[in-house]
């Protein structure tokens, strides 16, 4: 069992609180990504885990163990930085291996270790060169060979892929992946890039000033963001926002006024919402349908088109002067200065409180 | 590693440092309290202050023409430590920014001769001296010690630093060479400069054996030769000599303390 | 492949065969920038090197000298001053160098640690000796190790010893006092060379090791070192060519005594050449024997350092 626990987790830098109170449950063998902007603490707290930093307040648990005050080397944990951190002067080989000439492992089980985990990662060929002779992935791959001969309960990723050019982080994906599946451990990945959270994850931690604000399955995350933050920060291009005021409730939900439309109105099927409040309605870009097919129509003048192929992004601003972004499949028509009319449907937007809370 | 090894690890660390840290300033601490005590007093190993400062600064002023001791010491390195920069920097610039195989091996060459001692130049060089009736001269001391193969290869290093784009943009300005140099290259290198003027301005003040071959006369001699002829001989008065060693170390240390981060960069820079 | 390629003028002028004028101009420049280092190189260390060659073959007293091919050199190994002077000067090397720069990586190590307190202070600290004046130091020195001086006093009143030390009159002391004096003096020196070297190093190196339970000496020892080869060795190099050419400290503190048990090579060219009836062709002969010990040891250290890398 490799399951990690945190309970409400404090970290401060002297008198600045970075971390203000976490819990979080990371399951047997769960892939579990911490995303957020910078500075939201996701990498602070990876290091807490790892025991790079200490822990101000609060308890961290390792299969069930305390884990506080415990060494970093007898957590069961091994870490992928983010420079990969590879000893320059070692070859690949002896990179892995550093770590196991101290654990008083025979040396011919070092070398089995290593050669096991050197064939895992496609790294055979590469064992006696030097880090400077390597690529980035190949890098790479050897700071990950470097964890995996220490057999760890759990792995911890620190911002692994944001060195490697685009085409190489597709790839780094899959194999990540790949080794997920064939590892079995529970992984612990922090990351900056939604798409990747996305598509790792079986389950994504979004924080944000130190706090989490929304921990899910990614799909769950993605249709049924608890608050405004949320919301914008999972999905790309960005989920347009507007604001307007709900006009009345009724049974059947609130209907609320659009100020940037011109006072247009849509009823959603929410329940916490009261009238004269100050809302926000989100919708996201890929979410507008043709003229007529939602529940209400707005036309719009386009300031910029981005044809991308197979779709794409129309810009573009509403009276109240804010921006909006459209997503459109195969449609090429939009040109600058056209008007074009979309409709937004009431069960494919959101309704936020003036405190980025979630109506429902 | 247990918590308490770490502990005890770390309070010989502090202890160690400590120890270190006390041993590198008690000889400053030292010579501050000598110059108040008379010469019999520091000789008895007196551990606080007397009243004998004056007395001292008195008769170290008679010691010497200090004036004139002074103006030779600051002339010198002054003189001598901006001579050494332009000429260093040129020649820095010069290897880094026109690149030739032969010249390759001219620095190659140079820095070879770096291992060379100054105790095999000397004699050299002071019978060139003698011969060039130029012995207990300014110039004596200052022309050996212009081309300092260290700051050449200080310099280069730190060209290499040096966006060349900016040499190009003012080719394509129209300067010529000489004039990118002192335009465009002396300016952006301004930090390279102030360090280098530390190290170097620190060496020649410190000079030695040079000036103590070359220098004959009182009149031309300079602080550190007549602190050390101070003392020198049977009964050395400590308190007068003390104050000499302050009036010594003074210059170094104000700039060293004014300048410290350049200081320290000056010599990361020749690391890097 | 080459007709492919877009030349720049210069290039499609060297193919005409003439000489374009950029290229001629980089040439002249390159001259041009270091002819006054290389002017004053050659008047001031390449031709007195080569003199002092030529000169380690002529004896007589002052300036009254003829060729004696070997003599100097048989002289040497029959010189007991001169003997006296060698192993000193090896002495100190052996001693002083490793001394130093151990506790100058030690130093730097230790403060390396961004979480150490007053680190500034200490680095301050250490550093400071490298300020001070040669001779005000050498005085400083002199005046704490006097017979009744503040060394023996504390010694004596820490019981540590039963009678104070001669420091400076006893041959065996007075090394010890001035291989202490260069070491205070040159320590912190070093110190900031490794110090600068390490700050270079990817800190997150140490946490995968921290990680990977590589316990500290093991980082020390196999990690820190090995990626600091190339300073240890510049800054041995540089010490071995300081200590071997020593002059100051010996000079100031000592001068060479108490008979000669503090005398370096260096001391005694000066002695032989600005002491008594110059031997100037002697004197050359022995500053060549420094030449060549310096070329030597330097060339070991080079050697040893690309040896380990295999």
């Amino acid at each position: 069992m490799s399951s990690v626990k945190l309970r409400s987790v404090r970290k401060s830098f002297g008198a600045l609180e970075i971390i203000k109170g976490v819990d979080l449950d990371i399951g047997d063998k769960e892939f579990v990504v911490f995303v957020g902007p910078s500075g939201c603490g996701k990498t602070t707290l990876l290091r807490m885990i790892a025991g790079l930093e200490t822990i101000t307040a609060g308890d961290l648990e390792i299969d069930g163990q305390r884990m506080n005050e415990v060494d970093p080397s007898k957590r069961g944990i091994a870490m992928v930085f983010q420079s990969y951190a590879l000893y320059p002067h070692m070859t690949v080989r002896e990179n892995m291996g550093f770590a196991l000439r101290f654990a008083r492992v025979p040396k011919d089980e070092i070398d089995r270790q290593v050669n096991e985990a050197a064939h895992i990662l496609a790294l055979d060929p590469l064992l006696d060169r030097y880090p400077k002779q390597l690529s980035g992935g190949q890098r790479q791959r050897v700071a990950i060979g470097r964890a995996i001969v220490r057999h760890p309960q759990v792995f911890l990723f620190d911002e692994p892929l944001s060195n490697l050019d685009a085409e190489l982080r597709v790839h780094m994906r899959i194999e990540l992946a790949r080794l997920h599946k064939e590892l079995k451990t529970t992984i612990v990945y922090v990351t900056h890039d939604q798409v990747e959270a996305m598509t790792l994850a079986d389950k994504i931690v979004v924080m944000r000033d130190g706090i989490i604000e929304q921990a899910g399955r990614p799909l769950d995350l993605y249709d049924d963001p608890a608050n405004q933050f949320v919301a914008g920060f999972i999905g790309s291009p960005k989920m347009n926002f507007l604001s307007g005021t709900v006009a009345e409730t009724n049974g059947k939900g609130a209907t609320v006024s659009l100020a940037g439309l011109n006072g247009a109105k849509i009823t959603l099927p929410v329940k916490g919402a009261n009238a004269g409040e100050a809302v926000t309605l989100g919708v996201r870009p890929e979410h507008f349908g043709p003229a007529g097919a939602g529940d209400l129509d707005l036309t719009i003048g386009v300031d910029v088109a981005e044809h991308l192929g197979s779709t794409s992004f129309v810009y573009a601003t509403t009276p109240s002067g804010e921006q909006i972004i459209i997503e459109r499949e195969e449609s090429r028509s939009e040109a600058v200065n056209d008007q074009i009319t979309v409709s937004i449907s009431a069960d494919r937007a959101y309704l936020f409180d003036h405190t980025g809370a979630r109506l429902r | 590693m247990s918590k308490a090894l770490a502990l005890t690890g770390r309070a010989l660390t502090y202890l160690a440092l400590s120890l270190a840290a006390f041993v590198s300033i008690f000889p400053f601490f030292w010579m501050i309290l000598g110059t108040t005590n008379t010469s019999a007093d520091i000789i008895r190993g007196k551990t606080s202050p007397g009243s004998a400062l004056i007395d001292n600064i008195v008769k170290f002023l008679n010691s010497f023409d200090m004036a004139r001791v002074l103006f030779n010491s600051f002339l010198i390195a002054g003189l001598g430590t901006a001579l050494t920069l332009l000429v260093a920097s040129l020649a820095g610039y010069g290897f880094e920014m026109f690149r030739s195989r032969f010249r390759e091996k001219i620095f190659g060459g140079m820095l070879l001769m770096l291992s060379i001692p100054f105790a095999a130049l000397m004699i050299p060089l002071f019978m060139m001296m003698a011969n060039f009736r130029i012995i207990n001269t300014y110039q004596a001391v200052i022309l050996p010690s212009i081309a300092s193969i260290f700051v050449i290869f200080y310099f280069r290093q730190a060209t290499k630093a040096f966006p060349s784009e900016l040499r190009d943009a003012a080719r394509i300005d129209g300067l010529k060479e000489w004039q990118i140099f002192l335009h465009v290259y002396m300016p952006v290198m301004r930090s390279t400069y102030a360090a280098a003027t530390i190290i170097v301005f620190m060496a020649n003040w410190n000079n030695y054996l040079w000036p103590l071959i070359v220098l004959q006369t009182n009149e031309m001699k300079t602080l550190t030769l007549v602190v050390a002829t101070l003392t020198a001989g049977y009964t050395p008065d400590f308190g007068v000599i003390m104050v000499g060693a302050i009036a010594a170390t003074l210059p170094t240390l104000i700039i060293f303390f004014l300048l410290q981060r350049r200081f320290v960069e000056g010599m990361l820079g020749a690391v890097k | 492949m080459a007709a492919e390629v877009e030349t720049s003028g210069s290039m499609q002028d060297r193919r005409r065969g003439a000489p374009s004028s950029l290229a001629r101009s980089e040439q002249i420049n390159g001259w041009l920038f270091i002819m006054p280092a290389l002017v004053l190189l050659g008047i001031f260390m390449v031709y007195p090197i080569l003199w002092s060659l030529w000169m380690s073959f002529q004896v007589g007293r002052g300036m009254n000298f003829s060729f004696g091919g070997l003599t100097n050199i048989i002289r040497l190994t029959q010189d007991p001053v001169f003997i006296r002077a060698l192993t000193n000067t090896l002495l100190f090397l052996a001693v002083q160098v490793p001394i130093m720069l151990v506790l100058a990586l030690l130093f730097a190590n230790a403060l390396n640690d961004s979480k150490l307190w007053g680190r500034g202070f200490f680095r301050t600290a250490i550093f400071l000796p490298c300020v001070t004046s040669l001779v005000a130091y050498s005085v400083i020195f002199k005046s704490i190790f006097a017979l009744d001086g503040i060394a023996n006093q504390t010694l004596l009143a820490l019981h540590l010893i039963e009678n104070p030390i001669n420091w400076l009159s006893d041959p065996f002391w007075a090394r010890v006092v001035v291989i202490s004096a260069i070491t205070w003096r040159w320590t912190g020196y070093n110190m900031i060379f490794y110090l600068a070297a390490m700050q270079n190093i990817d800190r997150s190196i140490y946490e995968a090791a921290k990680i990977d339970g590589v316990p500290s000496w093991a980082r020390f020892w196999f990690m820190t070192v090995p990626m600091l080869k190339p300073v240890i060795l510049f800054t041995a190099v540089t010490s071995t060519i300081g200590t071997l050419q020593l002059f100051d400290e010996v000079n100031l503190l000592t001068n060479g005594g108490p008979s000669d048990a503090t005398l370096t090579l260096s001391l005694y060219i000066y002695n032989l050449s600005f002491r008594f009836m110059p031997s100037f062709g002697y004197a050359a002969t022995v500053s060549y024997v420094i030449v060549v010990l310096v070329g030597v040891l330097s060339l070991i250290q080079f050697l040893i350092a690309r040896d380990r890398r295999g």
